[in-house]
């Protein structure tokens, strides 16, 4: 086998294996065509039918919205172009937002650095994920196009030139919320007959019971 | 149910109460009109709509009120300042309770401030919202203006939790130097509403109801939400049409039953499910808290249909 034929084997391996079973990771609302297609398509606010992307839908919100389409696209290495289409959500901003966070990306916040959009966080997904989507992936800023054979002609030429990202794909794990501190020795909201809430728990207990639970602890 | 140890404010925005211990006050029900994608709006940016359907809703809205003892809110949302002044037009003649004004345009919000001050409604307006969008136009704008009454929105997208909500309403965080609460009354806000903000299911949507009982505890002021979001943003409902009224009216009644105040239900259209299932609500909660010495005020629906 000569190099070009060995180099040609690895990256079919690679294709072949460039996304996990049940992929897309995340639910949301999009149109799923081909998993080993190159382009994924969000059509912002607009109801698009694309064909031939790997998977297209809008996306209206520049926090959720946006960290659902990375959380989709790097859990799948074939994916190399976000084209952004479509109308503006307005106030929110998510194109403008996904063009930040490729070029920015977040800061320790999970502020996405430069978005104009309201409310720009990554919330769930952690700073490894954004630096994987920044660098696997080329966000082709269309904003404000609507024409469908145009962003078809697109895909279609994106597509043919591009290869997969020459690693695993990213293996998408939610953050994790801040546990809250425990305490019980406080109820603060009363249900009568001795019996309390701990609101910040939700916890009812009775007089005593929690002393008795806190003298087992001890 | 139960009583909080603390005291429960009442503010009276427009001529309607919120607040209050659960079971003293009914729950109020503020319906959206000429939202994004309301079929009765044929132009958003100039804000043209189907009078005559906006004002059976209205109506619609009003008279359920008025049958079950729920005081109803019109939920505004404008996506422009020109489209808000023609909604403002038509406000004028069939509603004269309060509005809360509402865009996902900050510039709009801005101008919803000034607008509503220069044509002497201030005092029925409540501005939504102050969160951690709010941007330098608005701190202006609504310092300069009449506006006294706000909603808190203590969604914090750098600590999605009930904790991190208390931390942005007291102390701030996600880019915000100070708390919402401290921020609020600085811009001249005196009814001051708390809305935990609902994330879609899968997405913490129900840490909101436990925000709402710990909020109330803590700070005593009117809570509640748009926990509608959480059925409306549910994937698998969607084609369910029935099935998707039911979740949105019992999304409103989960909000009640975490000791909510007021409820943002959504499409004003929904008014027609919302208000009975909310007044049926509010009858068991009132019958709930009648031996914690909590005494529905006169008007609650458990003395119009129990």
């Amino acid at each position: 086998m000569s190099p070009g034929e060995i180099f040609l084997a690895r990256e079919e391996q690679v294709c072949s294996r460039a996304f996990p079973d049940g992929w897309p990771v995340v639910r949301g609302d999009y149109v799923v065509y081909n998993p080993q297609g190159h382009v994924a398509v969000t059509t912002l606010a607009s109801h698009i039918q694309v064909q031939g992307a790997a998977i297209f839908g809008p996306c209206k919100t520049e926090n959720l919205g946006v960290e659902k389409v990375v959380a989709n696209m790097i859990s799948n290495s074939n994916l190399r172009y976000l084209v952004v289409c479509g109308a503006e959500s307005k106030g929110h901003l998510p194109g403008e937002t996904f063009l930040a966070l490729n070029k920015n990306g977040i800061d320790d916040q999970g502020r996405i650095v430069g978005s104009p959009g309201a409310i720009p966080f990554i919330q769930n997904l952690t700073g490894e994920a954004v630096l994987r989507f920044m660098r696997q992936v080329e966000v082709v800023d269309r904003i404000g196009l609507e024409d469908e054979s145009e962003i078809n002609a697109l895909v279609l030429e994106l597509d043919r030139s591009a290869r997969a990202f020459p690693e695993e794909p990213f293996e998408v794990v939610k953050r994790k919320v801040r546990p809250s501190e425990l305490r019980l020795e406080n109820g603060d909201v009363c249900l009568g007959c001795g019996v309390r809430l701990d609101a910040s728990l939700w916890t009812v207990d009775r007089e005593g019971d929690h002393m008795a639970s806190n003298r087992e602890g001890a | 149910m139960f009583r909080f140890a603390r005291e429960q404010s009442v503010i009276n925005v427009g001529g309607v109460k919120m607040g209050g211990q659960p079971g003293e006050l009914p729950t109020v029900l503020c319906g959206t009109i000429f939202y994004h994608g309301h079929k009765i709006v044929r132009d958003e940016e100039k804000g043209l709509f189907d009078a005559a359907r906006a004002e059976g809703l209205v109506l619609r809205q009003a008279e359920l009120a008025e049958e079950t003892g729920n005081p109803a809110v019109l939920h505004l949302f404008a996506r422009t300042g020109q489209a808000f002044l023609r909604y403002l037009d038509f406000v004028e003649k069939v509603w004269n309770g309060p509005l809360i004004v509402d865009s996902s345009d900050a510039l709009t919000r801005s101008s919803m401030a000034r607008t509503a001050t220069e044509i002497g409604y201030a005092d029925r307006t409540i501005y939504n919202s102050i969160s951690v969008a709010l941007t330098s136009g608005e701190r202006e704008a609504l310092q300069d203006s009449d506006v006294d009454s706000a909603i808190l929105l203590a969604y914090n997208p750098a600590d999605g939790g009930v904790d991190g909500r208390i931390r942005l309403l007291e102390e701030g965080g996600a880019g915000l130097e100070r708390g919402l609460l401290p921020l609020a009354r600085d811009l001249g806000m005196t009814n001051l509403l708390l809305d935990p903000g609902v994330a879609p299911l899968g997405s913490g949507a129900g840490s909101a109801l436990r925000f709402s009982v710990v909020a109330k505890a803590r700070f005593g002021l009117p809570v509640g939400s748009g926990m509608h979001n959480a059925a409306s943003s549910w994937g698998w409902l969607k084609g369910r049409g029935a099935a998707k009224k039911c979740c949105d009216a019992a999304a409103s009644a989960l909000q009640q039953l975490a000791a909510g105040d007021f409820v943002l239900y959504g499409p004003i259209e929904n008014a027609e499910t919302v208000f009975p299932v909310t007044a049926m609500a509010d009858m068991m909660v009132a019958e709930a808290v009648r031996d914690l010495e909590v005494f529905p005020q006169p008007g609650h629906p458990i003395y119009r249909l129990a």
